[in-house]
């Protein structure tokens, strides 16, 4: 069987002349040189190396005072006791952050695979939803729940619990609240997407050997959830490092992160040392904490059924290959192998009391994610000029603001053209390389998996820095195509991650099958291959796609106000006047996921759906 | 046999895979006849998949060379191979109905739509899934899938056929039908197939002959009646069917024929006959040999009883078809067994 799996796509050696069918070996050779599938994964390297990976040791060598070697830049950043108190700020923001979405999801999480199949999916989709939002839109709705003049502080001088507002914005707290409610979801997925391949029999089966609940949830449900706990800890810690529309939107001078120190600093046009020094020690918080998380418990990461999550490196990110596989198994009819994992609940026969205080949690927890997206919605048709919540009065006028101001709609339009090039060229650039990665030796798929995942790995401002200098030794900078290279550099990990978890459960055999009736290469792939990994290929376009049109941290380095995107228009817009045409836009922007959902739907599980009812399927 | 290549389908002339400093196979040398039904068998990691494997194309040889019809085929990828396989859990394709995975490899040939309907057809009524082109390869049985599988490996008619453990994802019963519905179509098409299973019951029923595989080598190779009578080696004697192996019987063996030197005594439990001590002898007892020994268990199978039996130093593994009027015997009833001195048989130790 071993050797089924090891053979992968086929020479394309034509005749080869009978004088050299004494001795294979030479010939094996020629047919391993040109059945090379790594080679496929050559044009996602050539755009990774041009933009990002060259560039990112070039200001790593700037940041030694290569070629004399040095770390006087290093001693000088440390020697500036304020840049100390930003590092551990950063650090201690980033911890306290993710400390809260552990608490949070955890349970939340616990309790959405506890609960009934249909309500489960229900609000798994709810805890997607705000995911695909955009993150400037839901920093803003905080900014106008918590502002002076916002939600908060209205209901309670209403109520008269207050005399004057308060101050809720622009300190700790509303930092904490926003990074928490961005990152909620990555910390709830990828624990769903672990929770639900345990095998819930397995908590029965200790229940069975006298566990009481807490203690069959302690020694066997938990630690088999580590997992995803791990791979929700690093996802949230590492983004929370690199945040920084957030800290600057809701935070006050205080509440400085490195990352707003490195954009002013590359704003100042300082010496690349300036920009490199402080990018780098951020980036060695970044894989110290890859590598402490990611060896401790790496020892769970072998459990059955995911061979082929195991074979890459970076599994974290990786883990949501089983829920999208879960989701998609969910519409297909062949629900019986899962029995065993139905028929028990993680519940179980709990009591009525602990069902209600679940039951309020979860509500909560969704609550918390869709409100501020519901607030925006309201706000959006305000008819005053200023922040003001609950609005006075209703109107279309800041729909009409926007359809009508050229700037608004340019940005929008940049926005829709970037995201389409990034989608095209990421997906084909990425799909190609995930196809040629999955056939090649793991010990070199596993060290070129991590340079791929890398962009979308490594906090934004560092990987922004990088292509910055990149695209500035290209002559590209304030382009169009620059920037279209800068996001398909992180659109490639996306679409990479969601293609490979596709390919991982594609079976090679269907490929010898059609090799066998005299289909070649090509033919295969496009007859048999590419159909079937179909839904991954078009769920990694529309995160590619989206990857595009959310970007700002990068962006706002590289544009140079030659080219306005959306988000970079929202956010000058936000940091200058707030004008609820930007409620208008973001309650647009909201209602955007609910539109993916469908793509990916119509995309994905529908083909599940025709595959297994074989209605649709015309016979010619 | 070894040099009558002008019937020889199918010839493999010493090869050798290696993987990394692992033999897979190992100077495999092995001709196949046309029209022959041949058996690879061997337990797991005998190397007998990377055989298959070899001659499907997937994998080329680390050394010697592969003929198919005299042609070497080594640096043949396999799209150019002409050659129908049964993959070990089908590989339909599972986004095209039953119609379009048996149109498939038609369509690779350039065959027209006219005709590959009419074949197609054709292929459907003797696989008796006349009804079930529209379906989807999930909608249907295991054993109307192996049914599809195996159209889709006949339908373009290629000389040779490879079968990959192609009954071992079907229950018992169906794979006793599945046999000889396969055997039926072989007899039919006339195609040179070579099966691999490590299934020993349909490697019997199904073979013209059958090849056992250890460690990437061939151990013997010979028809199921012969393999079963006459193994050559412990390995075979065990793998094929329950032997008694004589290493230390603490009795004398009587036999017609001298034991070769570094060969030991094996007779199959079926050649061994049980009886009361004190019953009389059967009419021939002076071609038997006949020991007593102690009933150390009894193991009832419907239609066979199973005894261990204790015979000095060694336990004896009888086995005796369940009659009417005959005696059944308990643990730690004495007996007499009783066989043919020319059941005796000698193999490499």
């Amino acid at each position: 069987m071993e050797t089924l799996q090891k053979t992968g796509r086929k020479p394309i050696t034509r005749a080869v002349p009978a004088s050299a069918m004494g001795r294979i070996r030479p010939v094996e050779t020629l047919q391993k040189l040109r059945r090379m599938p790594i080679l496929l994964s050559v044009p996602a390297f050539a755009i990774l190396l041009a933009v990002y990976a060259i560039p990112i040791v070039e200001l790593f060598l700037a940041s030694l005072d290569a070629p004399s070697f040095s770390l006087a830049h290093y001693r000088e950043f440390f020697a500036e006791g304020a840049n100390i108190t930003v590092l551990f700020q950063t650090i201690e923001i980033s911890a306290v952050a993710t400390a809260i979405c552990v608490i949070i999801g955890y349970p939340t999480a616990y309790l959405i695979v506890a609960a009934s199949k249909r309500l489960r999916i229900v609000l798994i989709v709810l805890v997607f939803i705000p995911w695909l939002t955009n993150g400037l839109v839901r920093t803003y709705a905080w900014v106008v729940i918590l502002g002076d003049r916002g939600l908060l502080n209205n209901l309670m001088l209403e109520l008269g619990l207050i005399s004057s507002p308060l101050h809720l914005v622009y300190n700790r707290m509303a930092v904490y609240i926003g990074m928490v409610h961005i990152m909620l979801p990555a910390m709830i997925l990828p624990l769903l997407s672990v929770m639900l391949g345990i095998d819930k029999s397995l908590v029965a089966a200790a229940r069975s050997m006298g566990a009481r609940p807490f203690v069959a949830f302690w020694r066997v449900f938990l630690p088999l959830s580590l997992p995803g706990l791990r791979s929700g800890l690093l996802l949230t810690f590492i983004f929370c490092l690199g945040f920084y529309i957030t800290p600057a939107t809701l935070g006050g001078l205080n509440d400085a992160m490195l990352s707003t120190f490195i954009v002013s600093q590359v704003e100042a046009v300082g010496s690349v040392a300036s920009v490199a020094v402080p990018s780098f020690v951020l980036l060695a918080v970044t894989i110290v904490v890859l590598s402490v998380l990611g060896l401790d418990l790496s020892g769970n990461q072998g459990r059955e059924g995911q061979p082929a999550q195991t074979s890459f490196r970076p599994s974290w990110l990786l883990s949501f290959g089983p829920l999208i596989r879960y989701l998609s198994e969910l519409a297909a009819s062949h629900r019986a192998k899962r029995w065993t994992a139905e028929r028990y609940k993680a519940g179980g026969n709990s009591r009525r009391s602990a069902k209600t205080v679940g039951g309020v949690w979860v509500a909560l927890a969704i609550f918390f994610l869709l409100f501020p997206g519901f607030v925006v919605m309201i706000m959006s048709f305000s008819d005053k000029p200023y922040l003001e919540f609950p609005p006075s009065g209703l109107s279309l006028q800041w729909y009409r603001s926007f359809f009508n101001d050229p700037s608004w709609i340019g940005a929008f339009w940049t926005s829709v053209q970037l995201g389409i090039w990034v989608a095209v060229l990421s997906t084909i650039v990425g799909t190609l390389a995930a196809y040629g990665l999955s056939r090649t030796h793991p010990r070199v798929r596993r060290p070129l998996t991590m340079v791929i995942l890398s962009p979308i790995t490594f906090p934004s401002i560092v990987v922004g820095v990088s292509v910055y200098q990149g695209l500035f030794a290209l002559g590209m900078i304030g382009t169009q195509s620059g920037i279209i290279l800068a996001h398909t550099v992180g659109a490639i990990g996306s679409v990479f991650i969601i293609v490979s978890a596709t390919l991982a459960n594609f079976d090679r055999r269907l490929e010898q099958a059609a090799q066998s009736m005299r289909a070649g290469p090509l033919r295969t792939f496009m007859r048999v291959t590419l159909p079937l990994i179909r839904p991954g290929v078009i769920g990694g376009a529309v995160f590619a796609f989206l990857h595009s049109f959310d970007e700002l941290v990068i962006t706002s380095l590289i544009s140079v106000f030659s080219i306005r995107t959306l988000p970079l228009k929202m956010w000058e817009d936000i940091r200058n006047q707030i004008d609820p045409t930007i409620a208008a836009v973001g309650s647009m922007l909201t209602v955007l996921p609910v539109l993916w959902l469908i793509v990916l739907y119509v995309g994905w599980w529908r083909s599940r759906l025709t595959a297994q009812s074989g209605v649709s399927v015309p016979t010619t | 046999m070894k040099n009558s290549s002008v019937s020889a389908q199918i010839e493999f002339k010493n090869v050798t895979k290696m993987y990394g400093t692992v033999a897979a196979v190992e100077n495999l040398s092995l001709s196949v006849r046309r029209g022959e039904f041949l058996t690879i068998l061997g337990p797991s990691g005998s190397g007998k998949t990377t055989a298959l494997m070899l001659l499907a194309g997937f994998v080329a040889p680390t050394e010697g060379d592969i003929l198919i019809a005299g042609k070497s085929v080594a640096a043949v990828p396999s799209y150019r191979r002409d050659q129908g396989i049964v993959f070990q859990s089908y590989a339909l394709f599972p986004h095209l109905t039953v119609r379009r995975n048996l149109e498939f490899p038609l369509e690779m040939r350039g065959i027209n739509a006219a005709e590959r309907a009419a074949r197609v057809d054709r292929m459907l009524e003797r696989v008796h899934l006349k009804d079930y082109g529209g379906r989807m390869p999930s909608q249907l049985s295991g054993g109307q899938q192996q049914r599809v599988a195996l159209a889709r490996a006949l339908i373009a008619d290629p000389p040779v056929l490879l079968l990959d453990e192609p009954l071992g994802a079907l229950d018992r019963n169906l794979r006793e039908q599945m046999q000889g519905e396969l055997k039926s179509l072989h007899r039919e098409f006339g195609k040179t197939a070579i099966c691999v299973t490590h299934d020993q019951e349909e490697a019997l029923t199904l073979s013209d002959r059958i090849v056992v595989m250890r460690a990437g080598q061939i151990e013997q190779v010979d028809t199921p009646e012969a393999l079963y009578d006459r193994p050559s080696t412990r390995f075979v004697a065990n793998f094929l069917g329950e032997a008694n192996i004589l290493d230390n019987p603490g009795f004398k063996i009587e036999s017609d024929a001298a034991q070769p030197a570094g060969t030991v005594a094996m007779i199959r439990p079926e050649r061994i006959c049980v009886a009361a001590p004190a019953a009389p002898k059967r009419a021939d007892g002076n071609q038997r040999q006949s020991v007593t020994g102690t009933v150390e268990d009894m193991i009832y199978a419907g239609s066979l009883r199973k005894y261990h039996v204790r015979v000095g130093s060694s336990m004896l593994i009888v086995r005796e078809h369940v009659a009417s009027e005959q005696r059944t015997f308990r643990r730690g009833d004495e007996v007499r067994l009783e066989w043919l001195r020319s059941d005796i048989r000698f193999v490499i130790a």
